[in-house]
């Protein structure tokens, strides 16, 4: 008799448990069909935009670890950041809702390929590369590749890093830049960003490399590390569509122009990187093949 | 399609092979812990004293329940934040090779269990020691029983080593190569047939290493 009341004691506290975890993971996609509003412009039930029209809804992959252009805010539990507002502002010109995925570095150009995203909005340099394989916006953002280092590290630019441990992301432009810039570095090729902050705090590598935006987001989070050294690239980030849908690629270019025309763009500057870094920017204005030559 | 699939392995030849070899290492050494923790442990589940016997109840219950995955993160990003300048090769092969080593100490057990009472109750009888039937009597019958299981153990810890590569470690083994390769060439099909391929070549020759050795202590009937 004992016995099984201990054991039903256990079984309440695991139900309990899982309780409590089933709890904390609710539903938290936006999505659902939107009634398009009158104003927008429709498009053709045959076309990719038409479809989405159809649907009422466009899946939009976002990185969901890099403040500040996309991130799961832990107390909302919803995706926010620069990119995020990009993708609300596509999907308010469709007069849909717009689905948010994470899209990491390495799957983002496969799930364009596949049909799992209609648009990649994830810190994106526009690359030649790239340009092969699916089709830009035109640059939205122009980043600079930069090093990220603790506090009290003797590294002082890209020069320094030869038998040091650098992290960066699999299939990320730095895996090249790296290898050219600083060929004797230890690269640590992870999935995402957040590993790279979880490797520099334990001290597993001794450096960071990757968009200053990015880099920027792992301060806000961690103020013990800082930038050195100059620049080592431009990154233009640009939207990524599946290759050979021009009407898409003319729909976002629209919706981007209009974006940096009409005082959006500073204001989400200034809420998403000028709050940080006090800097002012103005929004870029080249093209595609503009952006690839800067990335050469 | 096919000479695409050539093109990507003899375009990346150096890539694959080093994350062959790495994979190889990673391998051998988790093998190794996993034999002797295992063998260590088994040795506990079936010790006459009940608090060694927990003991080793303990650690099977322990490895055996806790994901890899989650192995890996204690054992790299947890030890290194509690000041333990632990490497990712030692935390991945430390891994890797105490997860195997429960299951290996679990199929040592049932292997001893196979072996019937009334032989070691007959070996005692008859003036061997505990150790003497152990070793003379229970022990060989035991082997030859769990190398079909062992083996299962050894590929499966083999394909298990694939974790360590997509985990926090980002050892460069066979998986992350491919993987870098596909994110350089757009080819994914290409990339992961050959690091199928490769996993392959190791979990086959496992697969004939056992055979062989099953056929050599076959009972003859």
């Amino acid at each position: 008799m004992q016995r099984n009341r201990w054991r039903w004691l256990c079984l309440a506290l695991m139900g309990a448990a899982l309780a409590v975890f089933g709890a904390g993971c609710g539903d938290d996609e936006e999505g659902g069909g939107g009634t398009p509003k009158a104003d927008v412009k429709k498009f053709p039930a045959g076309t990719t935009l038409g479809k989405i029209q159809q649907e009422g809804v466009i899946t939009i992959g976002v990185k969901y670890d890099v403040p500040p252009f996309g991130f799961k805010n832990p107390q909302s539990n919803k995706v926010e950041g620069f990119d995020v507002d990009l993708g609300q502002a596509v999907a308010d010109a469709l007069g849909v809702k717009p689905k948010f995925i994470e899209a990491v570095s390495d799957n983002r150009i496969p799930f364009l390929k596949d049909g799992t995203a209609d648009l990649i909005l994830s810190t994106m340099t526009i690359n030649a590369e790239r340009v092969g394989e699916i089709g830009f916006s035109d640059p939205y953002y122009i980043a600079r590749g930069r090093v990220l280092v603790k506090d009290d590290s003797d590294i002082k630019g890209v020069a320094d890093l030869a038998g040091k441990g650098v992290c960066t992301a699999l299939g990320s432009t730095y895996e090249e830049n790296l290898k050219k810039q600083a060929p004797k570095a230890e690269l640590k090729l992870v999935d995402s960003y957040s590993e790279c902050l979880e490797l520099i705090q334990n001290g597993a590598v001794e450096a960071v490399s990757t968009d200053d935006v990015i880099l920027t987001g792992m301060i806000i989070q961690d103020d013990s590390l800082k930038l050195v050294g100059e620049e080592l690239t431009q990154e233009p980030y640009g939207a990524g569509i599946k290759k050979g849908d021009k009407q898409m690629v003319d729909f976002v270019n629209e919706v981007f122009s209009a974006y940096k025309q009409d005082g959006r763009w500073p204001k989400a500057y200034d809420r998403w990187v000028g709050r940080y870094t006090g800097q002012k920017a103005q929004p870029p204005t080249i093209s595609v093949e503009e952006g690839v030559k800067l990335t050469q | 399609m096919p000479l695409a699939l050539i093109d990507v392995l003899s375009d990346h030849l150096s890539e694959f092979s080093s994350g062959f070899w790495v994979t190889v290492r990673l391998v051998v050494v988790s093998f190794a812990i996993a034999m002797t923790v295992g063998t260590l442990v088994a040795a506990l589940r079936i010790a006459p004293s009940p608090w060694l016997q927990r003991l080793g109840g303990v650690y099977v219950e322990v490895f055996r329940n806790v994901p890899l995955l989650v192995l890996l993160f204690i054992s790299f990003a947890g030890l290194r934040r509690g000041g333990l300048d632990i490497s990712a090769w030692v935390a991945g092969t430390a891994s890797l090779g105490l997860y195997t080593a429960a299951y290996v100490a679990e199929a040592l057990r049932s292997g001893v269990f196979s072996v019937g009472k009334g032989q070691i109750e007959a070996s005692l009888s008859l003036g061997f020691t505990y150790g003497q039937t152990l070793r003379r009597i229970v022990l060989p019958q035991a082997f030859r029983t769990v190398i079909s299981p062992l083996g299962s153990l050894t590929i499966a810890m083999i394909k298990n080593s694939a974790i360590i590569g997509v985990s926090l470690l980002a050892l460069p083994d066979l998986l992350k190569q491919a993987r870098i390769v596909q994110s350089r060439t757009f080819q994914t099909d290409e990339a992961f047939f050959w690091a199928a391929v490769g996993y392959l070549l190791l979990t086959g020759a496992v697969t004939l290493a056992i055979r062989n050795l099953e056929r050599r202590f076959e009972i003859r009937r």
